[in-house]
């Protein structure tokens, strides 16, 4: 029997969703949608029968395709009637093609990706929509990966539906200025979908990475197409590699986080590193540098230190700075700071963040107490060190978090 | 080996499961039900298939009665070999999907003359 790849239904979902809807209109998304998941039950059903197909993606199109026009056939005998018209599929339906057109796949899901990232749609919106479109997750799987409520992800999918069959109206095709005005969106959307891995608190390993590789899958066709093959797609794709990188070595064996100076080294992906490094070469083409530049340097930064010690942090401090500069958040400067604190000292360290005022989401958050609760400490200033340390394990988010600040800040 | 005929029947009552799988799910469900036509390959003797919709042809004149129509009370069949009523059973049961919430299986044994 054939052999499927570890995520062949997720990904075959999105491929026949993808590939559907550019045929149909995506205004039919959701006949499109229930047409590959009847496709993908039949393929459940019959093929641990009669054996999978040898070719089971062409399979699928033929039963999901053939569906599909059942359907939008029926609904157009259901509005002739209705309104009195004549009949009036699609054109496009009818020319069921004669071979199964592999090289259009690309095409498709890439195009999928820029129409959920249609500008009148919310960018969590949009999100949730690439899950659900282009990866195959469910709503409930979405939820839990997001962690929200099944109800909000609903709502979330509704309202990007409600803008695409809006938009199946003047049945547009996405123009080259569409591609061009809209691939900004795109890369925050994947940027956005792999820091949900990345950075997510989930316990299970296994879908954090899921997600990270998602986001690695879909910016992998943004990188091979010549629309979307730009430095900032090849930074993107550098960082995310980057990070991979060393995304196993984050946690010790009981799934607790460590920090980077207890990491293995010797587990960091040397494939992964490889590969970011190379897509990080690429990027450094004209006289862009994006946001996305700044941090595939700072994640490469990492990756090729020997040690903690001999990390060139003057390096790591410049990236923050221009990051700084190119998506201003006090984040960058909390964790240029950091940096900082690491090349000249903690009194630098503190010295950069001397004047900012943090908004409240970050004064409140574990993150802010625990660099200022680590350098007071370092500085000597144990009152100062021991409020900020209360004030970091009280908004630890998880049992993971909690025990690596305890760790670090108790020294 | 003896032959029995498995039913799988909608349970009285029961609500319908709306839920559909996700793609994940059904990967999930495709490898386990390969699993289990591996595990039991010797006795898996039909697989059989789902059953749609039937009619009851009745001598004339019919008598009085309710009669159901077959499909309400049986989604599928399938024939496996045994040599107890209990393996039979077994062997049904660790069918992926078949117990479930609302849906059962009824198990009779074939009596082949010979």
């Amino acid at each position: 029997m054939t052999e499927l790849g570890e995520h062949f239904f997720r990904h075959e979902y999105g491929r026949l969703v993808a590939i559907l809807s550019r045929r149909v209109g995506v205004h039919h998304l959701d006949a499109v949608e229930d047409a590959v998941q009847y496709a993908l039950l039949m393929a459940v059903e019959r093929w641990p029968r009669d054996a999978a197909p040898e070719n089971p993606s062409a399979w699928l199109f033929r039963v999901a395709h053939n569906r599909l026009v059942g359907e939008l056939r029926r609904r157009a005998r259901h509005a002739a009637v209705a309104e009195q018209h004549s009949l009036g599929v699609p054109d496009a339906i009818d020319e069921v093609p004669a071979a199964f057109l592999a090289g259009d796949v690309r095409d498709d899901l890439l195009r999928m990706l820029f129409v959920c990232c249609d500008d009148a749609i919310p960018a969590e919106s949009q999100l949730v929509l690439a899950l659900k479109t282009l990866c195959g997750f469910d709503v409930r799987e979405i939820a839990e990966r997001l962690f929200v409520t099944e109800a909000n992800v609903y709502k979330r999918l509704e309202r990007a539906r409600s803008r695409l069959s809006e938009l199946g109206l003047e049945r547009s095709e996405l123009t080259p200025n569409h591609l061009a005005s809209r691939l900004p969106a795109v890369q925050a959307i994947l940027y956005l979908l792999f820091t949900e891995g990345y950075l997510s608190s989930h316990a299970d390993g296994a879908i954090r990475r899921e997600l990270c590789e998602e986001a690695t899958r879909l910016t992998h066709v943004l990188a091979e197409h010549h629309v979307s093959a730009t430095p900032e797609t090849f930074a993107l794709l550098a960082l995310m590699h980057l990070h991979s990188a060393r995304m196993t070595a984050r946690q010790d064996a009981s799934g607790g986080l460590l920090l980077l100076e207890e990491q293995d080294r010797s587990l960091w992906n040397q494939r992964e590193i490889h590969e970011g490094m190379s897509w990080l070469a690429r990027s450094a083409d004209g006289d862009v540098f994006s946001r996305y530049h700044a941090e595939a340097g700072i994640a490469a930064e990492h990756c090729l230190a020997p040690s903690f010690a001999e990390t060139r942090w003057d390096r790591i401090v410049d990236c923050y700075a221009l990051l700084e500069r190119l998506a201003p958040s006090p984040l960058h400067t909390l964790n240029r700071s950091v940096a900082m604190a690491e090349w000249r000292g903690p009194a630098d360290g503190l010295a950069v963040l001397e004047g900012l005022e943090p908004p409240t989401w970050l004064a409140g958050s574990y993150l802010w107490s625990a660099v200022l609760a680590d350098l007071h400490r370092r500085c000597g200033h144990i009152e100062l060190a021991r409020r900020h340390t209360d004030a970091a394990l009280d908004g630890a988010p998880s049992d993971a978090v909690r025990r690596t600040l305890e760790r670090r800040l108790a020294r | 080996m003896q032959k029995f005929l498995c039913l799988q029947r909608s349970l009285p009552g029961a609500e319908r499961q709306a839920e559909k799988p996700s793609p994940a799910q059904m990967q999930a469900m495709y490898a386990q039900f390969n699993e289990w036509r591996e595990k039991f390959q010797k006795n898996l003797v039909d697989l059989g298939g789902r059953l749609g919709t039937g009619r009851v042809a009745l001598p004339k004149p019919a008598p009085d009665g309710p009669l159901v129509e077959v499909k309400e009370l049986v989604g599928g069949y399938m024939i496996v070999a045994a040599t107890s009523l209990d393996e039979a059973i077994q062997i049904a049961s660790e069918c992926p999907g078949l117990l479930r919430p609302g849906s059962g299986v009824e198990v009779i044994e074939i009596h082949t003359p010979g």
